[in-house]
């Protein structure tokens, strides 16, 4: 998960590398896929998501369709 | 593994990795892990085994080396994060702001765009983030665990 310019920046990015275009979110997004994803890990009864879990936490970020399926 | 099949020792292993590198930014190791809790390093590496295995932590390939404690990296990385007033390194530009998120702090991520190396910095204040740019994800998520050092 890589942090580009612009649009512009990622097509150039992937096109070198002979990649595909994956998915992108702005910064906002990410940093609420972050605090879903990492608060409370240092607590002792921190466990990690199950993939419904997962997929509902995406979901409520607006990151839906094949590309965020964990099934 | 489920979390129903961890020991309370690798709990207390989990644990100790964790808040040591939230409390110092350095990701301890197997030495002073056992060290630290007084336990063989036999037995240490057994748990970080199943901890890895739990995709919890992943080892350096062929080693018993932590290189990730999500959100942390072991090794400096692309993605510096600065809060608390400490230094971190995240594994990606998620697990740059997962830092702050983790520590409940304000930070700054200071890393660079992947296509041209022109430096960028998020700035996490007050619950919120201030950023230009635009996040990309290569790998569909179903995918990530297939190579996470890619991903």
């Amino acid at each position: 998960m890589l942090l580009f310019r612009s649009e512009e920046h990622i097509d150039r990015w992937c096109a070198r590398r002979a990649l595909p275009r994956g998915a992108t979110m702005t910064p906002e997004q990410t940093w609420r896929l972050a605090r879903a994803w990492y608060a409370g890990k240092l607590e002792a009864g921190w466990r990690r998501k199950t993939g419904d879990e997962a997929e509902a936490v995406f979901a409520e970020i607006g990151l839906t369709g094949a590309f965020w399926a964990l099934r | 593994m489920t979390a129903g099949e961890f020991t309370e020792f690798d709990r207390d292993v989990r644990l100790h990795v964790f808040r040591r590198a939230a409390d110092t930014g350095v990701v301890p190791q197997l030495q002073e892990i056992a060290a630290v809790l007084g336990h063989a390093p036999d037995a240490v590496e057994a748990s970080l085994r199943r901890l890895a295995d739990a995709r919890l932590l992943v080892l350096a390939p062929g080693s018993t080396a932590i290189w990730m404690a999500p959100p942390f990296s072991a090794v400096p990385t692309d993605f510096t994060v600065t809060s608390r007033g400490r230094t971190y390194f995240g594994n990606c530009i998620w697990d740059a702001l997962g830092i702050p998120a983790l520590l409940d702090a304000d930070g700054l991520v200071e890393t660079a765009c992947a296509d041209c190396g022109a430096p960028q910095a998020l700035e996490v204040r007050a619950g919120a983030v201030r950023s230009g740019g635009i996040v990309h994800f290569s790998v569909p998520a179903a995918r990530w665990w297939v190579n996470i050092g890619f991903t």
